[in-house]
Order: C-alpha cells, then structure tokens, then sequence
C-alpha cells in the first residue's frame, strides 16, 4: 500500500486507474468467484476522480487517499445497497453511513462495492448467502470460508485491495486463512459497531483484511477508536501505525496453547504453524505451553450466546420500517409470513435456538449457564496473559473445505474451533498465512493478543510474515 | 426431549412462519443443539457471575444536547408500506376496521 500511496503522491497513476483497473479484474474474474453482491462502478469511479481532484490541489485527505475499499454487505452504506447477504433486505438502501464508513471516507477511499456472506453473517462459508456462494479464488471448487468471505476472497483474487469484514466468532479469520490473506478482529470495543448489522452485539467486531500485515494495520488505523455513536466503543483508544521493530521478537514469550493443536488439526495445518513457531524461537521468541482448557466449551458457549442474541436482534425484521413485506390481513400473520420468507435456513435455525435458550423455562439452564462459562474462559484467558505476551495458534482446524461439503451444521460450528475464544474473552487475534499445504491452499496462524494490545500482535505478526516463504501457486 | 409442540411454541413466539418440512428439520436440530446445551451444564460455575459484555463497560453518559435526527423522507422511503408520513400495518386489535 505504501508503494500505491508514493505512486499516487508521484503522478504516476491516478485513483480513476486504480479503481478502473480494480473494476477490470472483478468483470474479469467475479463471474466465477462471486466475491461482490453490489459492484458500485459509478460510485467509486466518481469518488476516485474527487480524489484526483483533491491530490491536484495538493488537498489530499490523508496518504491513501485514493485507494479503492470494499465493504462487507452488512455495514450501512448511505444510498448503497445493504443486503446482509439475505433475501429479506435484497432492495434495501441505508439511510445513513456506518461510523467506520464515514471514516474510510474521511481519509478519501472509494468504496469499490460491498461483498458477499453468509445470511446476517452466520456461517462459516458464505454457502448460506442468499446470493450464492462465494468460491475460493485458489480453488473453485472449495469455499472461501465465512462470513467475510466475499472481503476475503476480493482481496485474494486481486479485486480490491483491501476490505473491511465483521467478526462474531471467527468471521474475519478463518475465510483470511482460507483466501491467504491477512486479517485482523480488533478487540472488543475498539472499532465502533455504529451501523453494522448485529449478529450477537457483545461479540461482533469490525476489522481489516489485506493482502500484508502492513496494509491490515494502515486500514485499522482509519477505522479504530472511540465514537459516540457506540457506546461500547467509548474508552477506546485510536491507533498509529507502529515503526516497525522486528526486535520485538526478542524475549517475547509465546503461549503455545496444547489444546489447539489436538486430535481434528490436520497435520499439514499443525506442521505449518509449527515450523512458524520454530522460526520465531530461532529469532529469540521464547515459546511456553500453555492450557486453555475453557476452549472445549468455546463452541457450545459461542452457539448459546450467539443464537440467542441474534435471536433478539434479528427481532427488528418484521416487515414495517424497511425489507420485504408479505401482505396479510393482520399484523402477527404479516410478520410470521414477512419473516418465514424473507429468511434463509441458517438463519431461521438461529432464531429458533435462540429463542428456545432465551425462553423463560430454559433461560437458566442454558443461556445464563453460558454466560458464567463464558466468564470462566474470560478468567482463563486473563491469566494466560499474565504468563505470556502472545498466543500463537492455527486459525483453523483445516484448510479451505469444499463446497457442499459440511451438510451438517454442527459440523459446520467446529470451523470456528480455534477462534470464538477470542470473540468471547473480547481480546484481539490476527490470522496470516503461514504456509500451504500438498494442494496449494493457504494455512493460516493466529496470533491472539491482550485487550487493546494490537501493536504488538501486528508487530510479531510481521515478523512471521517475513519468515514465511510465499507459496508456489497463487490465487486465480 | 424438544417435541414437535415446543418447536411450534418457540416458531410463535419468534413470529416465524415455518414449513412442514422445516418443523420436522428445526425439531431435528433443536434435540441435537440440546446435546451441546448440556454439555455446558456440566461446567460448575457455582459462585461465578456470568458475562454479557466482554471488556466491562460501566455507565456511559454523555451530555444531554439535542442532536440531528436522519431526514424523516429518507427513513420513510424504506419502509413497505407508508401512508401520510407513517409506517402503515394491518390489524392489529380484533375489531371493526
């Protein structure tokens, strides 16, 4: 990205190429990967030429002015179609931009058009969007992993060059380590949720994913810190592009936590993210097991919690202020008709979990026994992080799966094994990729830092980044 | 032991319309989702508060000024069904019309 902004500074290509050229590729390859449900060309073609404008007059609005994004569908974009993936919002225009939006916009981003996902971002391999899936630009035939597979797989197959996800239990992470791309959940708190469509809102977290770790932390840093708007935002501090130290390495103590690297890891995965770990003691890192044995409930705690919240939150689609209305004679049978068709199979099974865990004769024993676990495993973090500076995991128990393969949706849940830990002790974690397994798919590692500790987690993740040698076999 | 009875209860109260083939599916999951349920239940967390929020926010305040709303013709626009400024709906409340 740094390359692009001294071009862009010295005249040697304008916005309006970038973002035409971001336009080729996609007409050139989405009709196979499906990455974008909305291609906003006028948009971002008009956007790119007030850039140029502005860099003319020498008033650019920050370095990378100019620099083309896109936008996972369930973030609010002023008059530009927010689907969430689902068939219930398929002509459905906000009225206000996201705060993270307004922010991009700010620093003079053309916003490319918005990706595809999972229905409401609840899957793990955008098979459940209502605009087909989302294929993985290093083989066709398998996923791009979920949520954000459609940002995933965009910046994977050279669409845009960068992308904003959300992250509810591993939404930004595992379809990073599928596509061989970075990215990042912030911590709990740090980027505003200010028109981002709600899954589970004590879990949920925006975040960055590109194609290095340097891009990842230049895109955190135009979207992270406090705002009104988001009252869990508000302690948040904003964040600076670090220099770069890969001394930062030295005497760092790394949790290796056993548990992630047990029976269902592929060998391949745990090879790669071992000889990464090897290469970081090499470099003076100190590795330490560690148990997070919490870890065993993660998903159990994540599918109570999750379902149950977005149970709640997905209260608000009911056919009267905005989405698809089915016409009937009084306003419970219009809202049962409006809701049973506008919502996909994922998503209906949600609600109806959710609603079974939140009603009164079963609240007690499963959601509230969800949330004490949660605090048992929020504990259990703490304390790792009192004995180390880092986790160091993979981020998925295997590499991209094929497509129609998981029928089965708890099966489907597992994909998240590694990763809800970080959404249900709000801490931040990162996946990059580490390597690639007998087929040329990416492997991913996650690096999972202490609240607000993201500096460092970029830090040591560029470190790995430079030790990983880059693939033989590249994306589309 | 979720019966076909609870499943249609809990599609009521989630107001969801549901097909024969999707009962029979969501009564399905609902036992097999059961099995994980329990498995948290065997957790002790005697003593152990549970958590809603992951990073403990307390009271957020913010002072009380008067703020600019989103354009009322714009909110409208989105809506299915608007009539003189307002969302309209069916019945609610049996009765004359």
């Amino acid at each position: 990205m740094r390359q692009l902004a001294q071009l862009l500074k010295a005249g040697e290509i304008s916005s309006q190429e970038l973002v035409q050229r971001c336009l080729e590729q996609i007409s050139k390859t989405d009709g196979e990967i499906n990455a974008f449900i909305t291609v906003d060309e006028q948009g971002a073609l008009e956007q790119a030429a007030q850039s140029d404008e502005r860099r003319a007059k020498g008033q650019t609005l920050s370095p990378w002015d100019g620099i083309p994004v896109a936008i996972k569908d369930n973030i609010s974009t002023l008059g530009l179609r927010t689907t969430c993936g689902s068939r219930f919002l398929r002509n459905y225009r906000p009225v206000y931009d996201a705060t993270v939006v307004e922010r991009l916009q700010g620093a003079g981003l053309p916003i490319l058009g918005k990706t595809n996902l999972d229905e409401f971002a609840m899957g793990s391999s955008t098979e459940y969007s209502a605009f087909g899936v989302t294929k993985n630009p290093y083989d066709t035939s398998r996923v791009a992993g979920g949520s954000s597979g459609g940002s995933a797989a965009a910046v994977a197959a050279g669409q845009a060059p960068w992308a904003l996800g959300t992250d509810t239990g591993g939404s930004i992470r595992q379809p990073a380590s599928f596509c061989g791309v970075v990215g990042l959940k912030p911590t709990y708190g740090r980027v505003s949720r200010y028109g981002v469509v709600a899954l589970a809102p004590s879990l949920d977290q925006v975040g960055p994913m590109a194609r290095t770790v340097e891009d990842a932390a230049i895109l955190f840093s135009l979207i992270a810190g406090a705002d009104p708007r988001d009252a869990t935002s508000t302690g948040s501090p904003p964040f600076a592009l670090p220099r770069w130290d890969p001394e930062v390495v030295r005497g760092l103590r790394v949790g290796v936590p056993e548990e992630f690297f047990s029976s269902g890891l592929h060998a391949e995965v745990e090879g790669a993210v071992r000889r990464a770990l090897r290469r970081l003691e090499e470099q003076g890192a100190v590795l330490q097991p560690i148990s997070l044995a919490g870890n065993e409930y993660a998903i159990d705690t994540y599918l109570t919690l999750v379902t149950a919240e977005a149970s709640s939150c997905l209260a608000r689609f009911d056919g009267v202020r905005y989405g698809e209305r089915v016409p009937a004679a009084d306003s419970n049978t219009m809202f049962a008709k409006s809701r049973g068709a506008g919502f996909g199979p994922e998503v209906k099974r949600r609600i109806m979990l959710g609603t079974y865990v939140l009603s009164a004769s079963h609240y007690e024993a499963y959601y509230e026994q969800a949330q004490r676990v949660r605090t048992l495993i929020k504990l259990e973090v703490a304390r790792a992080f009192e004995q180390v500076d880092v986790l160091i995991t993979p981020t998925t128990p295997s590499t991209a799966f094929r497509i129609g393969e998981k029928r089965n949706p708890l099966e489907m849940y597992l994909s998240d094994l590694y990763t809800a830990t970080a959404n249900l002790s709000g801490v931040c974690a990162l996946s990059l990729p580490c390597g690639w397994d007998s087929q040329g798919l990416p492997i991913g590692l996650q690096i999972m830092g202490n609240h607000f500790q993201e500096e460092l987690v970029f830090q040591v993740a560029r470190v790995v980044e430079a030790s990983v040698e880059r693939g033989a076999k590249g994306a589309v | 032991m979720i019966e076909r009875e609870d499943v249609l209860r809990m599609a009521r109260l989630a107001r969801l319309e549901l097909s024969e083939e999707e009962i029979e599916l969501y009564l399905r999951d609902l036992n097999n989702f059961l099995a994980s349920g329990r498995k948290l239940q065997r957790v002790d967390v005697s003593g152990i508060e549970g958590t809603s929020h992951a990073v403990a926010v307390n009271q957020v305040l913010r002072s009380d000024v008067v703020g600019e709303s989103l354009p009322r013709e714009a909110v409208l626009e989105a809506g299915p069904d608007v009539v003189d400024g307002y969302f309209k709906v069916p019945r609610i409340v049996e009765g004359q019309e």
